[in-house]
Order: structure tokens, then sequence, then C-alpha cells
């Protein structure tokens, strides 16, 4: 087998550096996106909720409407 | 269909046992490159890695930079290459999620 090449300290220091930079990146960013992710359903959740209370009212309205329409 | 699975179930542990064997060796050819060379480096080497740092500045400020050869050129590109996909790596373990941010 080929022996195991001895890796340049530089390239050693900047693989591992790259990787707990890296963590911390995602970390900090996964941090700063959920928030902003929750609010964004909270707003959809209660829009939707108005949507659906306003299709249920047409519906009503139309139910009626054709009810008359002999 | 209940026959089929029963027969899979009791197939389960050779198969185990032959994914062991097969990968045995392999595991053992990667421990014995990985413990040189993707080991963290030690206290010791971190003085090194900032004088190579220094030398390439000054070869970058000096000019001799310029004298590379394209397939020294082409080398140094792969493994600068290499240690960017560790920064990936890192953040894809930071996130907690493969593909994308789980929020």
């Amino acid at each position: 087998m080929v022996p195991p090449v001895q890796v340049s300290p530089l390239i050693k220091t900047a693989r591992w550096s790259a990787l707990l930079i890296g963590l911390i990146y995602g970390k900090q960013r996964y941090d700063y996106l959920k928030p902003i992710a929750a609010e964004e359903k909270r707003i959809e959740e209660e829009e939707k909720k108005l949507r659906e209370e306003q299709e249920r009212i047409y519906k009503q309205l139309s139910e009626g409407l054709s009810d008359t329409l002999i | 269909m209940a026959q089929a699975v029963q027969k899979f179930v009791a197939k389960v542990p050779t198969l185990v046992g032959a994914a062991v064997n097969y990968s045995k060796p392999r595991l053992a050819t990667f421990w014995y490159y990985a413990r040189v060379e993707l080991v963290p480096p030690t206290p010791a080497e971190i003085p090194k890695a900032i004088s190579g740092v220094q030398d390439l500045l000054k070869g970058f400020q000096s000019g001799r930079l310029g004298q590379t050869t394209v397939r020294d050129a082409l080398r140094n590109g792969l493994v600068a290459t290499e240690v960017l996909m560790w920064f990936y790596i890192g953040e894809i373990i930071g996130k907690r999620g493969l593909i994308g941010y789980d929020v």
C-alpha cells in the first residue's frame, strides 16, 4: 500500500478551521432564519383563516340565492 | 406476502454478517490513511501554519507566485477547493440538515 502522505500544517489548519467556521455560520444562520419563518407561518395561518371565512360566507350567500332562483 | 417478509427477516443476520465482513478491511484501510492525513493540527503545528501563510504572502508580494507552473496552479486550486468543501460540510452539520434550512 502507498504510505500515507504527510499533509502540510497549513492545509490541516485551513481544513479544520474551515469546518469550525462553517459550523458556526450554519448554526447562526439557522438561528436567524427560524423566527422569520415562524412569523411568516403565523401570518399565513391568519390569512388562510380569513380567506376560509370569506369563502364560507360567499358559499352561504350563493346557496341562499340559488334557493330563491326558481 | 407474509412468507416473503419472513424469508427476508430470516436472511437479515447473514446480510449483516456479510456487510461487516465486506467493510472491515476497507474500514481498516480508511483508518490507516485517516489517522495520518485527516487528523486536526496539533498545537505545535499552528505556528508552522501561520508561517506558511506568511510565506504565501511574501511570495505573492515578491511576484514569485507568478512563476508557478499551470500544473502546480491546478493542484493548488484543487487543494483550495477541498478546503472550501470542508466549510460547506461544517455548515451542513451546523444547520442540522442536508439540503436547506429546516425552519
